[in-house]
């Protein structure tokens, strides 16, 4: 369970969330959609655990444990983990060195043995497969000249892979064509179980088509104004975020 | 002689008083000369300008002599057995006792330098520069590593250069290789001369028409002053492929001097400098597109830790009668802290009016988005940061046929990273 109390963060001095709290249970899928510039990467980012965020007021708990006081890599290690909405490319680093020092850094950080090479290999093929990354993709250096559908890929992958306690989907839908994007929430689609709990950020109710959320939260000034089922996307799709913006005025 | 110099210092005066006691050649004689009208360069001689040697010398200590016996006996402990052909300098003297006998491989000829040897006069020619004659003055017990025309060696030679006696020395290594026409091979030239003292070493390789050359220099260690000459010719259609991988010296000036003697002539250059504390390492090329239709691709990187200074001079010269010439230079800088220094002069001096050429230098830090994007996989940032310096650093490797020197490079890079230092 992800558990949001009362934070806020301020960037450079200037307040972007002001006071947002939330719960998210194990097994469930929560969306937060919102306005350009109401705070929702940012919150992405704190959870994960990114530099230059003052986090000036509140807790970040991930199953009871705190998470503020942790490095990024700590907070993978405790089953965090966050879909970058521009993941990144890195030259001269090929994927799979990348994957595999993730798998087994995590692996070491819970004090279980590294994977062998055969071991890692299986899981990496079969995982692609799925998501329908050939194999000359794994070759090439970490999302180098890849599509804005292949990165997404990449990542809806790595989240296989690590197979996290929680995931964050920041604007998993940016960049994708309607292919793409349904190959991506089915990826997305397969991972939801019991045990894991799925924040999915957003502007638009199309991704909610494909992954069906549970719970709807609405992201205004850096905090949540109004929160209800899925019909609370719908509703939107409609109206706008116009009467927040009012409302919050 | 000394009268020539105004105002010697310690280190000129010891140098030209430990020449006028040796009988020598005209080569020797010829380039003593010279340098004793030059001095040891200083900040004011632009090519040395971020290298002042002169200041940095204080005193140049006395000659390495020949390794004795039990020099030899310690030497050869530090050899652990390979798959290479294996050629060894001792105190800059070869050692045909520590060398793999090559006598029964076809085409290969390794014999010791002499006096006024023909094959150098040649290559030598356009490389001027201090430290150059004054190796050429005091060099003595090199050798000359000879591959007959179209004679295609797989395995590679490994020329390693070990110090041997103890103490400050002086250390003035000479090698020769020359690939005839059509000749294939690959070279890996391990410098390991370390500790105190003062090591002017060089190489001049001359590849004939049609040639083609790996070759890959491992500078780890290093005296604590070391100047490195490198001087290499083309002749037509020759291909050179060199990479230099230079970490672990206190203060290394590493001078290319390659010229592109013959049209068509290909010379893919890299290197790859890892500094740490206060080490200091200067690279200098000075290329020359001697011919018409050459082409020339040169990638120089550094990562600069601590307080560490890297320094990069390149020079493409493209007279007026090497029309479509090629050529491109690079070099970037990483640095890893706000204390180290990179200074990068690529310079284009172009005469000929039918070229492509350019250059670039770029110094930055390691991106905080790409360091964030791996920790938030769980990677730890120091890992993070040492995948990403290998990753910058092991580039300069690619361009190697050779799969093998690929790949020693690529470990050792591994080994070096793996000590936490560039993290």
């Amino acid at each position: 369970m992800l558990e949001v109390k009362n934070l806020h963060v301020s960037v450079a001095g200037k307040k972007i969330i002001d006071g947002l709290s939330l719960k998210v249970a194990d097994g469930e899928v929560a969306a937060i959609m919102g306005p350009n510039g109401s705070g929702k990467s940012t919150l992405s980012y704190v959870v994960a655990g990114r530099a230059d965020y003052e986090v000036t007021e509140g807790s970040i708990r991930l199953d009871g444990v705190d998470l503020l006081d942790k490095t990024p890599a700590e907070r993978a290690a405790l089953g965090l983990f966050l879909v970058f909405q521009y993941p990144l490319e890195i030259p001269g680093v090929a994927t799979m060195t990348f994957l595999k020092a993730a798998m087994n850094a995590q692996r070491k950080a819970r004090e279980q043995a590294e994977l062998s090479t055969p071991e890692f290999m299986k899981k990496v093929r079969e995982a692609a497969a799925k998501l329908n990354i050939p194999q000359d993709m794994l070759k090439r250096p970490v999302n180098l000249g890849f599509s804005g559908g292949e990165k997404k890929r990449m990542e809806i992958l790595q989240m296989a892979l690590l197979e996290p306690k929680f995931a964050i989907l920041d604007e998993m839908d940016s960049g994708l064509d309607i292919d793409a994007l349904r190959i991506c929430a089915e990826g997305v689609n397969a991972l939801r179980s019991k045990e894991r709990g799925l924040l999915v950020i957003t502007h638009y109710q199309r991704l909610l088509d494909y992954i069906a959320p549970d719970t709807v939260h609405v992201m205004h000034k850096g905090r949540i104004v109004r929160s209800g089922g899925p019909e609370l996307a719908l509703e939107l799709e409609k109206s706008g975020y116009a009467d927040y913006a009012e409302e919050a005025a | 002689m000394g009268a020539i110099l105004q105002n010697p210092t310690q280190a000129e005066q010891d140098l030209l008083k430990s020449f006028s006691a040796e009988r020598s050649d005209t080569q020797r004689q010829a380039a003593f000369e010279r340098f004793a009208r030059a001095g040891l360069p200083s900040r004011r001689n632009e090519a040395w300008h971020y290298t002042d040697l002169r200041a940095k010398l204080r005193a140049a200590p006395p000659r390495a002599s020949r390794p004795d016996a039990s020099v030899l006996d310690q030497a050869k402990e530090k050899l652990a057995p390979v798959d290479r052909f294996r050629i060894v300098t001792v105190d800059g003297y070869f050692s045909p006792e520590l060398s793999d006998d090559l006598t029964c491989v076809q085409g290969v000829k390794l014999r010791p330098l002499v006096a006024d040897d023909a094959i150098l006069k040649r290559l030598a020619e356009g490389a001027e520069d201090a430290l150059l004659d004054l190796n050429t003055a005091f060099a003595e017990g090199g050798f000359a590593l000879e591959i007959a025309p179209e004679v295609h060696i797989d395995a590679v030679f490994e020329l390693v250069a070990l110090d041997g006696a103890l103490g400050a020395l002086g250390r003035f290594g000479r090698t020769v290789v020359v690939l005839g026409d059509g000749a294939r091979a690959a070279i890996l030239e391990t410098r390991a001369e370390s500790g105190e003292g003062f090591g002017d070493s060089a190489i001049f390789l001359s590849l004939g028409r049609g040639a083609e050359l790996d070759y890959a220099c491992r500078a780890q260690g290093g005296a604590a002053v070391e100047v490195q000459t490198f001087v290499a010719r083309l002749e037509e259609e020759a291909r050179l492929r060199a990479v230099s991988f230079l970490a672990g010296a206190p203060f290394l000036r590493r001078q290319l001097f390659i010229s592109c003697a013959g049209a068509n002539a290909e010379v893919h250059l890299a290197g790859a400098a890892l500094l740490r504390g206060r080490e200091h390492a200067d690279t200098t090329l000075a290329l020359t597109h001697d011919a018409p239709s050459c082409i020339s691709r040169e990638t120089f990187k550094y990562v600069l830790a601590d307080q560490a200074n890297g320094v990069f001079q390149g020079r493409i010269i493209v007279p007026p009668h090497a029309q479509k010439t090629d050529g491109k230079m690079l070099c970037r800088g990483l640095l890893l802290s706000d204390d180290a220094a990179m200074s990068a002069k690529p310079e284009l001096e172009i005469f000929a009016d039918d070229v492509a050429c350019g250059h670039g230098a770029a110094v930055a830090k390691l991106d905080q988005n790409q360091v964030f994007y791996m920790e938030s996989r769980g990677i730890p940032r120091e890992e993070a940061r040492a995948i990403l310096v290998e990753a910058f650093a092991a580039e300069a490797f690619d361009l190697l046929d050779d799969e093998e020197l690929r790949d020693l490079l690529k470990a050792d890079l591994a080994r070096l990273l793996a000590r936490g230092d560039f993290a």
